[in-house]
Protein backbone atom coordinates (compact mmCIF):
# COMPACT_ATOMS: atom_id res chain seq x y z
CA UNK A 1 0.00 0.00 0.00
CA UNK A 2 1.04 3.58 -0.71
CA UNK A 3 1.99 5.31 2.54
CA UNK A 4 -0.20 8.31 1.65
CA UNK A 5 -3.36 6.25 2.01
CA UNK A 6 -4.49 3.43 4.21
CA UNK A 7 -6.27 1.32 1.63
CA UNK A 8 -4.96 -0.87 -1.19
CA UNK A 9 -4.30 0.88 -4.50
CA UNK A 10 -6.87 -1.13 -6.41
CA UNK A 11 -9.57 0.54 -4.29
CA UNK A 12 -8.64 4.02 -5.61
CA UNK A 13 -11.13 4.04 -8.51
CA UNK A 14 -13.95 3.04 -6.18
CA UNK A 15 -13.04 5.70 -3.62
CA UNK A 16 -12.88 8.26 -6.44
CA UNK A 17 -16.22 7.11 -7.84
CA UNK A 18 -17.95 7.61 -4.49
CA UNK A 19 -16.22 10.84 -3.53
CA UNK A 20 -17.28 12.43 -6.81
CA UNK A 21 -20.97 11.70 -6.22
CA UNK A 22 -23.26 14.72 -6.16
CA UNK A 23 -24.85 13.89 -2.81
CA UNK A 24 -25.37 11.10 -0.31
CA UNK A 25 -28.46 9.80 -2.11
CA UNK A 26 -26.27 9.24 -5.17
CA UNK A 27 -23.72 7.46 -2.98
CA UNK A 28 -26.43 5.20 -1.58
CA UNK A 29 -27.57 4.49 -5.13
CA UNK A 30 -24.01 3.48 -5.96
CA UNK A 31 -23.88 1.24 -2.88
CA UNK A 32 -27.03 -0.52 -4.07
CA UNK A 33 -25.25 -1.14 -7.38
CA UNK A 34 -22.13 -2.49 -5.65
CA UNK A 35 -24.33 -4.79 -3.58
CA UNK A 36 -25.17 -6.59 -6.81
CA UNK A 37 -21.49 -6.80 -7.79
CA UNK A 38 -20.27 -8.60 -4.66
CA UNK A 39 -17.26 -10.63 -5.85
CA UNK A 40 -17.71 -13.36 -3.24
CA UNK A 41 -21.22 -13.38 -1.83
CA UNK A 42 -22.28 -15.55 1.07
CA UNK A 43 -25.70 -16.84 0.16
CA UNK A 44 -28.58 -16.71 2.68
CA UNK A 45 -28.67 -20.51 2.90
CA UNK A 46 -25.09 -20.37 4.25
CA UNK A 47 -25.95 -17.84 6.98
CA UNK A 48 -25.72 -19.24 10.48
CA UNK A 49 -25.10 -18.18 14.06
CA UNK A 50 -21.33 -18.66 13.85
CA UNK A 51 -20.87 -16.36 10.84
CA UNK A 52 -23.38 -13.72 11.95
CA UNK A 53 -22.08 -10.24 12.71
CA UNK A 54 -23.77 -9.15 15.93
CA UNK A 55 -24.54 -5.64 16.99
CA UNK A 56 -26.49 -4.48 13.99
CA UNK A 57 -30.20 -4.39 13.33
CA UNK A 58 -29.92 -5.74 9.81
CA UNK A 59 -28.66 -9.29 9.33
CA UNK A 60 -25.04 -9.53 8.23
CA UNK A 61 -22.81 -12.57 7.88
CA UNK A 62 -19.13 -12.97 7.01
CA UNK A 63 -16.97 -16.00 6.36
CA UNK A 64 -13.20 -15.47 6.23
CA UNK A 65 -10.67 -17.99 4.97
CA UNK A 66 -7.35 -18.28 3.13
CA UNK A 67 -7.16 -19.17 -0.55
CA UNK A 68 -4.74 -21.76 -1.92
CA UNK A 69 -1.98 -19.12 -2.02
CA UNK A 70 -2.51 -18.22 1.64
CA UNK A 71 -4.19 -14.92 0.82
CA UNK A 72 -7.23 -13.57 2.65
CA UNK A 73 -10.65 -14.38 1.18
CA UNK A 74 -13.81 -12.72 2.48
CA UNK A 75 -17.31 -13.84 1.67
CA UNK A 76 -20.23 -11.87 3.00
CA UNK A 77 -23.96 -11.33 2.85
CA UNK A 78 -26.51 -8.96 4.35
CA UNK A 79 -30.22 -8.42 4.03
CA UNK A 80 -29.75 -4.65 3.78
CA UNK A 81 -28.42 -3.48 0.42
CA UNK A 82 -26.35 -0.66 1.91
CA UNK A 83 -24.50 -3.08 4.19
CA UNK A 84 -24.21 -5.59 1.34
CA UNK A 85 -22.69 -2.88 -0.87
CA UNK A 86 -20.17 -1.99 1.81
CA UNK A 87 -19.37 -5.68 2.21
CA UNK A 88 -18.80 -5.96 -1.52
CA UNK A 89 -16.34 -3.06 -1.46
CA UNK A 90 -14.63 -4.47 1.62
CA UNK A 91 -14.26 -7.83 -0.13
CA UNK A 92 -12.83 -6.08 -3.19
CA UNK A 93 -10.36 -4.38 -0.85
CA UNK A 94 -9.19 -7.34 1.20
CA UNK A 95 -9.43 -10.36 -1.09
CA UNK A 96 -5.92 -11.28 -2.18
CA UNK A 97 -4.19 -9.37 0.61
CA UNK A 98 -2.16 -11.14 3.25
CA UNK A 99 -4.03 -11.70 6.53
CA UNK A 100 -1.61 -9.41 8.36
CA UNK A 101 -2.29 -6.60 5.85
CA UNK A 102 -6.02 -7.05 6.43
CA UNK A 103 -5.46 -6.97 10.18
CA UNK A 104 -3.80 -3.55 9.79
CA UNK A 105 -6.47 -2.10 7.50
CA UNK A 106 -8.51 0.86 8.76
CA UNK A 107 -12.02 1.90 7.65
CA UNK A 108 -10.57 5.17 6.39
CA UNK A 109 -11.55 4.29 2.82
CA UNK A 110 -15.20 4.60 3.87
CA UNK A 111 -14.51 8.11 5.17
CA UNK A 112 -12.84 9.06 1.91
CA UNK A 113 -15.77 7.65 -0.03
CA UNK A 114 -17.96 10.09 1.92
CA UNK A 115 -20.20 7.44 3.41
CA UNK A 116 -18.91 6.74 6.89
CA UNK A 117 -20.57 9.82 8.38
CA UNK A 118 -23.87 8.13 7.57
CA UNK A 119 -22.72 4.89 9.11
CA UNK A 120 -21.57 5.72 12.63
CA UNK A 121 -21.50 2.90 15.20
CA UNK A 122 -24.64 4.17 16.92
CA UNK A 123 -26.58 3.66 13.70
CA UNK A 124 -26.10 -0.03 14.37
CA UNK A 125 -26.25 -0.80 10.70
CA UNK A 126 -23.42 -3.20 10.61
CA UNK A 127 -20.54 -1.78 8.59
CA UNK A 128 -18.16 -1.03 11.47
CA UNK A 129 -19.13 -4.22 13.28
CA UNK A 130 -18.56 -6.16 10.10
CA UNK A 131 -15.20 -4.45 9.52
CA UNK A 132 -14.11 -5.20 13.10
CA UNK A 133 -15.10 -8.85 12.70
CA UNK A 134 -13.10 -9.15 9.45
CA UNK A 135 -10.00 -7.72 11.13
CA UNK A 136 -10.41 -10.10 14.10
CA UNK A 137 -10.64 -13.04 11.71
CA UNK A 138 -7.58 -11.76 9.86
CA UNK A 139 -5.59 -11.72 13.09
CA UNK A 140 -6.59 -15.32 13.75
CA UNK A 141 -5.72 -16.39 10.20
CA UNK A 142 -2.34 -14.67 10.30
CA UNK A 143 -1.33 -16.52 13.44
CA UNK B 1 -60.19 25.82 21.73
CA UNK B 2 -58.48 24.83 18.50
CA UNK B 3 -54.91 23.68 18.76
CA UNK B 4 -52.43 26.34 17.66
CA UNK B 5 -49.80 24.04 16.21
CA UNK B 6 -47.51 26.95 15.32
CA UNK B 7 -47.46 28.12 18.93
CA UNK B 8 -47.02 24.55 20.16
CA UNK B 9 -44.02 24.06 17.86
CA UNK B 10 -42.55 27.25 19.27
CA UNK B 11 -42.28 25.48 22.62
CA UNK B 12 -39.96 22.83 21.12
CA UNK B 13 -36.60 24.34 20.15
CA UNK B 14 -35.33 21.07 18.68
CA UNK B 15 -37.91 21.22 15.91
CA UNK B 16 -35.92 24.10 14.38
CA UNK B 17 -32.93 21.80 14.00
CA UNK B 18 -31.28 21.15 10.66
CA UNK B 19 -29.40 17.90 10.15
CA UNK B 20 -25.71 17.81 9.11
CA UNK B 21 -26.79 17.48 5.46
CA UNK B 22 -28.75 20.73 5.76
CA UNK B 23 -32.17 19.10 5.74
CA UNK B 24 -34.83 20.35 8.13
CA UNK B 25 -35.55 17.79 10.86
CA UNK B 26 -38.96 16.16 10.61
CA UNK B 27 -39.37 14.12 13.75
CA UNK B 28 -41.62 11.12 13.26
CA UNK B 29 -40.19 8.85 15.98
CA UNK B 30 -42.47 9.96 18.77
CA UNK B 31 -43.53 6.47 19.81
CA UNK B 32 -39.88 5.90 20.74
CA UNK B 33 -39.60 9.18 22.61
CA UNK B 34 -41.22 12.57 22.26
CA UNK B 35 -39.39 15.87 22.13
CA UNK B 36 -39.43 18.08 25.22
CA UNK B 37 -41.01 21.52 25.54
CA UNK B 38 -38.78 24.36 26.71
CA UNK B 39 -40.55 24.52 30.08
CA UNK B 40 -39.37 20.97 30.87
CA UNK B 41 -35.80 21.83 29.91
CA UNK B 42 -35.99 25.02 32.01
CA UNK B 43 -37.47 23.26 35.05
CA UNK B 44 -34.69 20.67 35.09
CA UNK B 45 -32.04 23.29 34.46
CA UNK B 46 -33.38 25.47 37.26
CA UNK B 47 -33.26 22.55 39.69
CA UNK B 48 -29.61 21.87 38.90
CA UNK B 49 -28.60 25.53 38.82
CA UNK B 50 -30.55 26.77 41.88
CA UNK B 51 -31.56 24.09 44.34
CA UNK B 52 -29.88 20.78 43.50
CA UNK B 53 -29.91 18.72 46.67
CA UNK B 54 -30.98 15.30 47.84
CA UNK B 55 -34.63 14.96 48.80
CA UNK B 56 -36.16 13.58 52.02
CA UNK B 57 -32.82 13.62 53.82
CA UNK B 58 -31.77 16.94 55.32
CA UNK B 59 -33.08 20.08 56.96
CA UNK B 60 -31.21 22.71 54.97
CA UNK B 61 -32.96 25.08 52.59
CA UNK B 62 -31.92 23.41 49.36
CA UNK B 63 -32.99 19.97 50.61
CA UNK B 64 -36.33 21.41 51.61
CA UNK B 65 -36.79 23.01 48.19
CA UNK B 66 -35.81 19.81 46.37
CA UNK B 67 -38.15 17.71 48.52
CA UNK B 68 -41.00 20.15 48.00
CA UNK B 69 -40.46 20.20 44.23
CA UNK B 70 -40.29 16.39 44.07
CA UNK B 71 -43.55 16.01 45.98
CA UNK B 72 -45.23 18.88 44.12
CA UNK B 73 -44.40 17.02 40.91
CA UNK B 74 -45.99 13.87 42.33
CA UNK B 75 -49.08 15.93 43.11
CA UNK B 76 -49.22 17.34 39.56
CA UNK B 77 -48.59 13.99 37.87
CA UNK B 78 -51.04 11.98 39.97
CA UNK B 79 -53.65 14.70 39.55
CA UNK B 80 -53.11 14.63 35.78
CA UNK B 81 -53.84 10.89 35.87
CA UNK B 82 -56.96 11.41 37.97
CA UNK B 83 -55.71 9.95 41.19
CA UNK B 84 -54.04 10.86 44.46
CA UNK B 85 -50.28 10.99 45.23
CA UNK B 86 -50.45 8.02 47.60
CA UNK B 87 -51.38 5.75 44.68
CA UNK B 88 -48.36 6.72 42.58
CA UNK B 89 -44.92 5.13 42.76
CA UNK B 90 -42.07 6.79 40.87
CA UNK B 91 -40.16 4.33 38.68
CA UNK B 92 -37.55 4.64 35.94
CA UNK B 93 -40.28 4.16 33.34
CA UNK B 94 -42.99 1.75 32.26
CA UNK B 95 -40.58 -1.18 32.09
CA UNK B 96 -39.61 -0.84 35.74
CA UNK B 97 -43.24 -0.24 36.65
CA UNK B 98 -44.26 -3.56 35.07
CA UNK B 99 -41.34 -5.32 36.75
CA UNK B 100 -42.49 -3.79 40.03
CA UNK B 101 -45.87 -5.47 39.60
CA UNK B 102 -44.14 -8.74 38.76
CA UNK B 103 -41.70 -8.63 41.68
CA UNK B 104 -43.69 -6.60 44.19
CA UNK B 105 -47.20 -7.95 43.69
CA UNK B 106 -47.17 -11.17 41.64
CA UNK B 107 -44.40 -12.89 43.58
CA UNK B 108 -46.24 -12.09 46.82
CA UNK B 109 -49.65 -13.25 45.63
CA UNK B 110 -49.31 -15.84 42.86
CA UNK B 111 -48.15 -19.42 43.06
CA UNK B 112 -47.81 -22.48 40.86
CA UNK B 113 -50.80 -23.00 38.59
CA UNK B 114 -52.07 -19.42 38.83
CA UNK B 115 -52.69 -17.77 35.47
CA UNK B 116 -51.33 -14.54 34.00
CA UNK B 117 -52.89 -13.41 30.71
CA UNK B 118 -50.92 -11.29 28.25
CA UNK B 119 -51.31 -10.65 24.52
CA UNK B 120 -49.29 -11.08 21.35
CA UNK B 121 -49.40 -7.32 21.02
CA UNK B 122 -47.28 -6.62 24.10
CA UNK B 123 -43.95 -4.86 24.21
CA UNK B 124 -41.17 -7.15 25.46
CA UNK B 125 -41.34 -5.23 28.75
CA UNK B 126 -44.78 -6.75 29.32
CA UNK B 127 -43.80 -10.25 28.21
CA UNK B 128 -40.45 -11.12 29.70
CA UNK B 129 -41.30 -10.30 33.35
CA UNK B 130 -44.13 -12.83 33.13
CA UNK B 131 -41.99 -15.45 31.40
CA UNK B 132 -39.45 -15.03 34.22
CA UNK B 133 -42.21 -15.31 36.80
CA UNK B 134 -43.42 -18.47 35.11
CA UNK B 135 -39.94 -19.99 35.32
CA UNK B 136 -39.57 -19.15 38.99
CA UNK B 137 -43.05 -19.82 40.33
CA UNK B 138 -44.68 -22.18 37.83
CA UNK B 139 -47.30 -19.60 36.92
CA UNK B 140 -49.09 -20.26 33.63
CA UNK B 141 -48.78 -17.50 31.02
CA UNK B 142 -51.56 -17.37 28.43
CA UNK B 143 -51.11 -15.39 25.22
CA UNK B 144 -54.11 -13.80 23.53
CA UNK B 145 -53.64 -13.67 19.74
CA UNK B 146 -54.45 -10.81 17.41
CA UNK B 147 -56.67 -11.02 14.37
CA UNK B 148 -54.17 -10.37 11.57
CA UNK B 149 -56.94 -9.14 9.25
CA UNK B 150 -58.20 -6.36 11.51
CA UNK B 151 -54.96 -6.05 13.54
CA UNK B 152 -57.11 -6.04 16.69
CA UNK B 153 -57.07 -8.24 19.74
CA UNK B 154 -59.09 -11.43 19.39
CA UNK B 155 -61.61 -10.66 22.13
CA UNK B 156 -63.25 -14.06 21.94
CA UNK B 157 -59.90 -15.66 22.66
CA UNK B 158 -59.38 -13.10 25.41
CA UNK B 159 -62.62 -14.07 27.14
CA UNK B 160 -61.54 -17.72 27.11
CA UNK B 161 -58.03 -16.91 28.33
CA UNK B 162 -59.29 -14.72 31.17
CA UNK B 163 -61.26 -17.57 32.74
CA UNK B 164 -59.54 -18.44 36.00
CA UNK B 165 -56.86 -15.80 35.56
CA UNK B 166 -55.33 -13.97 38.51
CA UNK B 167 -53.72 -11.16 36.55
CA UNK B 168 -54.33 -9.69 33.10
CA UNK B 169 -51.57 -7.55 31.56
CA UNK B 170 -52.51 -5.67 28.41
CA UNK B 171 -51.03 -2.86 26.40
CA UNK B 172 -53.39 0.13 26.21
CA UNK B 173 -52.16 1.13 22.74
CA UNK B 174 -49.83 -0.92 20.54
CA UNK B 175 -46.47 0.71 19.88
CA UNK B 176 -46.35 -1.02 16.49
CA UNK B 177 -49.90 -0.89 15.18
CA UNK B 178 -51.19 2.19 16.95
CA UNK B 179 -54.30 0.18 17.81
CA UNK B 180 -56.02 1.11 21.07
CA UNK B 181 -57.30 -1.99 22.79
CA UNK B 182 -60.86 -2.09 24.21
CA UNK B 183 -59.50 -1.58 27.71
CA UNK B 184 -62.87 -0.87 29.31
CA UNK B 185 -64.19 -4.25 28.12
CA UNK B 186 -60.94 -5.94 29.13
CA UNK B 187 -61.23 -4.55 32.66
CA UNK B 188 -64.86 -5.65 32.89
CA UNK B 189 -64.12 -9.22 31.76
CA UNK B 190 -61.00 -9.49 33.91
CA UNK B 191 -62.66 -8.25 37.08
CA UNK B 192 -65.64 -10.52 36.52
CA UNK B 193 -63.13 -13.38 36.59
CA UNK B 194 -61.54 -12.05 39.76
CA UNK B 195 -58.32 -11.02 38.00
CA UNK B 196 -56.41 -7.84 38.64
CA UNK B 197 -55.53 -5.74 35.59
CA UNK B 198 -52.23 -4.13 34.63
CA UNK B 199 -52.38 -1.65 31.74
CA UNK B 200 -49.20 -0.69 29.93
CA UNK B 201 -49.98 2.93 29.08
CA UNK B 202 -46.54 3.88 27.72
CA UNK B 203 -48.12 4.62 24.33
CA UNK B 204 -51.61 5.46 25.55
CA UNK B 205 -50.75 8.28 27.95
CA UNK B 206 -49.32 10.62 25.28
CA UNK B 207 -52.53 10.33 23.26
CA UNK B 208 -55.35 10.09 25.76
CA UNK B 209 -56.10 11.46 29.21
CA UNK B 210 -55.85 8.39 31.43
CA UNK B 211 -58.10 8.69 34.48
CA UNK B 212 -56.80 6.06 36.84
CA UNK B 213 -59.51 6.24 39.50
CA UNK B 214 -62.33 6.13 36.97
CA UNK B 215 -60.70 3.32 34.97
CA UNK B 216 -60.97 0.80 37.83
CA UNK B 217 -57.66 -0.64 36.59
CA UNK B 218 -55.47 -2.04 39.37
CA UNK B 219 -52.06 -1.09 37.95
CA UNK B 220 -51.09 1.42 35.27
CA UNK B 221 -47.51 1.72 33.96
CA UNK B 222 -46.42 5.01 32.39
CA UNK B 223 -43.20 6.45 30.92
CA UNK B 224 -42.64 10.20 31.08
CA UNK B 225 -40.42 10.50 28.04
CA UNK B 226 -43.11 9.64 25.51
CA UNK B 227 -45.37 12.46 26.76
CA UNK B 228 -42.99 15.41 26.78
CA UNK B 229 -41.17 14.50 29.96
CA UNK B 230 -37.57 13.49 30.49
CA UNK B 231 -36.10 10.04 30.03
CA UNK B 232 -35.41 7.87 33.07
CA UNK B 233 -38.66 8.40 34.93
CA UNK B 234 -42.17 7.04 34.92
CA UNK B 235 -44.57 5.66 37.44
CA UNK B 236 -46.75 2.81 38.53
CA UNK B 237 -50.24 3.84 39.55
CA UNK B 238 -51.61 1.31 42.04
CA UNK B 239 -54.98 0.89 43.68
CA UNK B 240 -54.67 1.12 47.47
CA UNK B 241 -55.87 -2.43 48.12
CA UNK B 242 -53.40 -3.78 45.56
CA UNK B 243 -50.56 -1.76 47.11
CA UNK B 244 -51.44 -3.27 50.48
CA UNK B 245 -50.71 -6.70 48.94
CA UNK B 246 -47.27 -5.69 47.66
CA UNK B 247 -43.88 -6.40 49.16
CA UNK B 248 -40.63 -4.54 48.50
CA UNK B 249 -39.02 -4.99 45.07
CA UNK B 250 -35.65 -3.33 45.63
CA UNK B 251 -34.35 -2.27 49.02
CA UNK B 252 -32.21 0.54 50.43
CA UNK B 253 -32.21 4.33 50.41
CA UNK B 254 -35.50 6.16 50.63
CA UNK B 255 -37.61 3.08 51.37
CA UNK B 256 -35.86 2.37 54.68
CA UNK B 257 -37.44 3.24 58.03
CA UNK B 258 -34.90 1.58 60.36
CA UNK B 259 -31.94 -0.76 59.98
CA UNK B 260 -30.15 -2.60 62.77
CA UNK B 261 -28.07 -5.72 62.98
CA UNK B 262 -31.30 -7.46 63.94
CA UNK B 263 -33.08 -6.54 60.74
CA UNK B 264 -34.82 -3.70 58.91
CA UNK B 265 -38.17 -1.99 58.74
CA UNK B 266 -39.55 -0.24 55.69
CA UNK B 267 -41.59 2.83 54.88
CA UNK B 268 -45.23 2.30 54.09
CA UNK B 269 -47.27 3.04 50.99
CA UNK B 270 -45.56 4.28 47.85
CA UNK B 271 -42.40 5.13 49.81
CA UNK B 272 -41.72 1.40 50.29
CA UNK B 273 -41.07 1.06 46.58
CA UNK B 274 -38.90 4.11 45.91
CA UNK B 275 -35.34 3.10 46.62
CA UNK B 276 -32.09 5.03 46.54
CA UNK B 277 -31.88 8.72 45.75
CA UNK B 278 -35.02 9.83 43.92
CA UNK B 279 -34.87 10.97 40.28
CA UNK B 280 -35.46 14.52 41.42
CA UNK B 281 -34.68 16.52 38.29
CA UNK B 282 -36.58 14.04 36.15
CA UNK B 283 -39.63 14.15 38.40
CA UNK B 284 -39.60 17.95 38.33
CA UNK B 285 -39.28 17.87 34.54
CA UNK B 286 -42.16 15.43 34.23
CA UNK B 287 -44.29 17.57 36.53
CA UNK B 288 -43.64 20.48 34.22
CA UNK B 289 -44.53 18.33 31.18
CA UNK B 290 -47.94 17.34 32.54
CA UNK B 291 -48.68 20.95 33.51
CA UNK B 292 -47.81 21.90 29.92
CA UNK B 293 -50.02 19.11 28.50
CA UNK B 294 -52.85 20.02 30.87
CA UNK B 295 -53.54 23.19 28.87
CA UNK B 296 -54.77 21.08 25.93
CA UNK B 297 -57.90 19.07 25.34
CA UNK B 298 -56.42 15.62 24.75
CA UNK B 299 -59.41 14.75 22.60
CA UNK B 300 -58.36 17.51 20.22
CA UNK B 301 -54.75 16.39 20.42
CA UNK B 302 -55.82 12.86 19.54
CA UNK B 303 -57.93 14.07 16.60
CA UNK B 304 -55.03 16.14 15.28
CA UNK B 305 -52.60 13.22 15.46
CA UNK B 306 -55.12 10.71 14.18
CA UNK B 307 -55.86 12.88 11.14
CA UNK B 308 -52.17 13.07 10.19
CA UNK B 309 -51.59 9.35 10.80
CA UNK B 310 -54.68 8.29 8.91
CA UNK B 311 -53.85 10.52 5.93
CA UNK B 312 -50.22 9.37 5.88
CA UNK B 313 -51.16 5.69 6.05
CA UNK B 314 -53.65 6.11 3.23
CA UNK B 315 -51.20 7.98 0.98
CA UNK B 316 -48.20 5.72 1.53
CA UNK B 317 -50.34 2.63 0.96
CA UNK B 318 -50.83 3.98 -2.58
CA UNK B 319 -47.08 3.83 -3.24
CA UNK B 320 -46.03 0.75 -5.16
CA UNK B 321 -44.68 -1.97 -2.89
CA UNK B 322 -45.69 -0.37 0.43
CA UNK B 323 -47.77 -2.37 2.89
CA UNK B 324 -49.21 -0.64 5.97
CA UNK B 325 -49.69 -2.73 9.12
CA UNK B 326 -52.51 -1.66 11.40
CA UNK B 327 -55.47 0.51 10.64
CA UNK B 328 -54.66 4.16 11.33
CA UNK B 329 -58.02 5.17 9.80
CA UNK B 330 -59.79 3.93 12.94
CA UNK B 331 -60.91 6.79 15.17
CA UNK B 332 -59.27 5.22 18.17
CA UNK B 333 -55.87 4.58 16.54
CA UNK B 334 -52.96 6.54 17.88
CA UNK B 335 -50.29 8.12 15.74
CA UNK B 336 -48.20 5.09 14.78
CA UNK B 337 -48.02 4.02 11.13
CA UNK B 338 -46.01 0.83 10.57
CA UNK B 339 -45.11 -0.05 7.03
CA UNK B 340 -42.74 -2.05 4.86
CA UNK B 341 -41.63 -1.88 1.25
CA UNK B 342 -41.55 -5.22 -0.52
CA UNK B 343 -38.03 -4.83 -1.94
CA UNK B 344 -36.29 -2.00 -0.08
CA UNK B 345 -35.12 -3.47 3.22
CA UNK B 346 -36.36 -1.57 6.29
CA UNK B 347 -32.89 -0.50 7.50
CA UNK B 348 -32.03 0.78 4.04
CA UNK B 349 -35.32 2.62 3.85
CA UNK B 350 -34.74 4.25 7.24
CA UNK B 351 -31.35 5.58 6.12
CA UNK B 352 -32.81 6.87 2.87
CA UNK B 353 -35.63 8.60 4.76
CA UNK B 354 -33.11 10.09 7.17
CA UNK B 355 -31.30 11.61 4.20
CA UNK B 356 -34.47 13.63 3.62
CA UNK B 357 -34.50 14.74 7.26
CA UNK B 358 -37.23 12.28 8.33
CA UNK B 359 -36.59 10.47 11.61
CA UNK B 360 -38.52 7.19 11.71
CA UNK B 361 -38.00 4.02 13.73
CA UNK B 362 -36.97 0.71 12.21
CA UNK B 363 -36.83 -2.77 13.66
CA UNK B 364 -39.01 -5.15 15.62
CA UNK B 365 -39.97 -2.37 18.07
CA UNK B 366 -39.37 -4.72 21.03
CA UNK B 367 -42.48 -6.62 19.98
CA UNK B 368 -41.12 -9.79 18.38
CA UNK B 369 -44.20 -11.97 19.07
CA UNK B 370 -46.28 -9.38 17.22
CA UNK B 371 -43.79 -9.38 14.35
CA UNK B 372 -44.11 -13.18 14.25
CA UNK B 373 -47.90 -12.87 14.11
CA UNK B 374 -47.62 -10.35 11.27
CA UNK B 375 -45.10 -12.59 9.51
CA UNK B 376 -42.44 -9.90 9.18
CA UNK B 377 -39.07 -9.45 10.91
CA UNK B 378 -39.36 -5.69 11.28
CA UNK B 379 -41.22 -2.62 10.09
CA UNK B 380 -40.54 1.02 9.48
CA UNK B 381 -42.66 3.16 11.76
CA UNK B 382 -43.62 6.80 11.47
CA UNK B 383 -45.21 8.03 14.69
CA UNK B 384 -46.70 11.44 15.27
CA UNK B 385 -47.39 13.73 18.18
CA UNK B 386 -48.91 17.04 19.05
CA UNK B 387 -46.38 19.23 17.21
CA UNK B 388 -46.40 17.39 13.89
CA UNK B 389 -48.14 18.98 10.93
CA UNK B 390 -49.91 17.86 7.79
CA UNK B 391 -47.29 19.67 5.70
CA UNK B 392 -44.59 17.52 7.34
CA UNK B 393 -46.65 14.45 6.45
CA UNK B 394 -47.01 15.68 2.86
CA UNK B 395 -43.25 16.18 2.58
CA UNK B 396 -42.69 12.71 4.05
CA UNK B 397 -44.99 11.03 1.54
CA UNK B 398 -43.30 12.89 -1.31
CA UNK B 399 -39.81 11.89 -0.14
CA UNK B 400 -40.86 8.28 0.41
CA UNK B 401 -42.35 8.18 -3.08
CA UNK B 402 -39.10 9.54 -4.54
CA UNK B 403 -37.03 7.00 -2.61
CA UNK B 404 -39.21 4.14 -3.79
CA UNK B 405 -39.09 5.39 -7.39
CA UNK B 406 -35.31 5.62 -7.23
CA UNK B 407 -34.36 2.53 -5.24
CA UNK B 408 -37.02 -0.13 -5.76
CA UNK B 409 -35.89 -2.70 -8.25
CA UNK B 410 -32.23 -2.02 -7.47
CA UNK B 411 -31.90 -4.96 -5.10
Amino acid sequence: MDESRSWPEHLDPIVEEFSSCFDSMERYELLFQYAKRHPSPLLPEEWNESNQVHGCQSRAHVLCSLDRDGNFFLRGGADAQIVQGLMAITAMAVNGMSPSEVADLTPEFADSMGIRSSLTPSRANGFLNMFKRVKEEAVLLSG
Amino acid sequence: MTLDIGAIRGDFPILERRLPNGKQLVYFDNAATSQKPQCVIDAMSEYYSRYNSNAHRANHTLADEATTALEDARESISSYFGTSPDQMIYTSGATEAINLVSYGWARENLSEGDVVVITEMEHHADIVPWQQLSKEKGVEVRYVPIDTESFTLDMQAFEVAAEGASLVCVVHTSNVLGIRNPVERIVEISHSNGARVLLDCAQGAPHERINFDESRVDFVAVSAHKMGGPTGIGCLLVKRDAMDQMGPFMTGGSMIKTVSTMGSTFQEGHAMFETGTPRIAEAIGWGSAVEWLDQFDMGEVHSHINKIASWTAHRISEIDGITVYGDPSRDDSSGAVSFLHDTIQSQDLALLLDEGGFAVRTGHHCAQPLMDALGVPSTNRASFWIYNTMSEAEAFVEHLRNVVDRFSGME
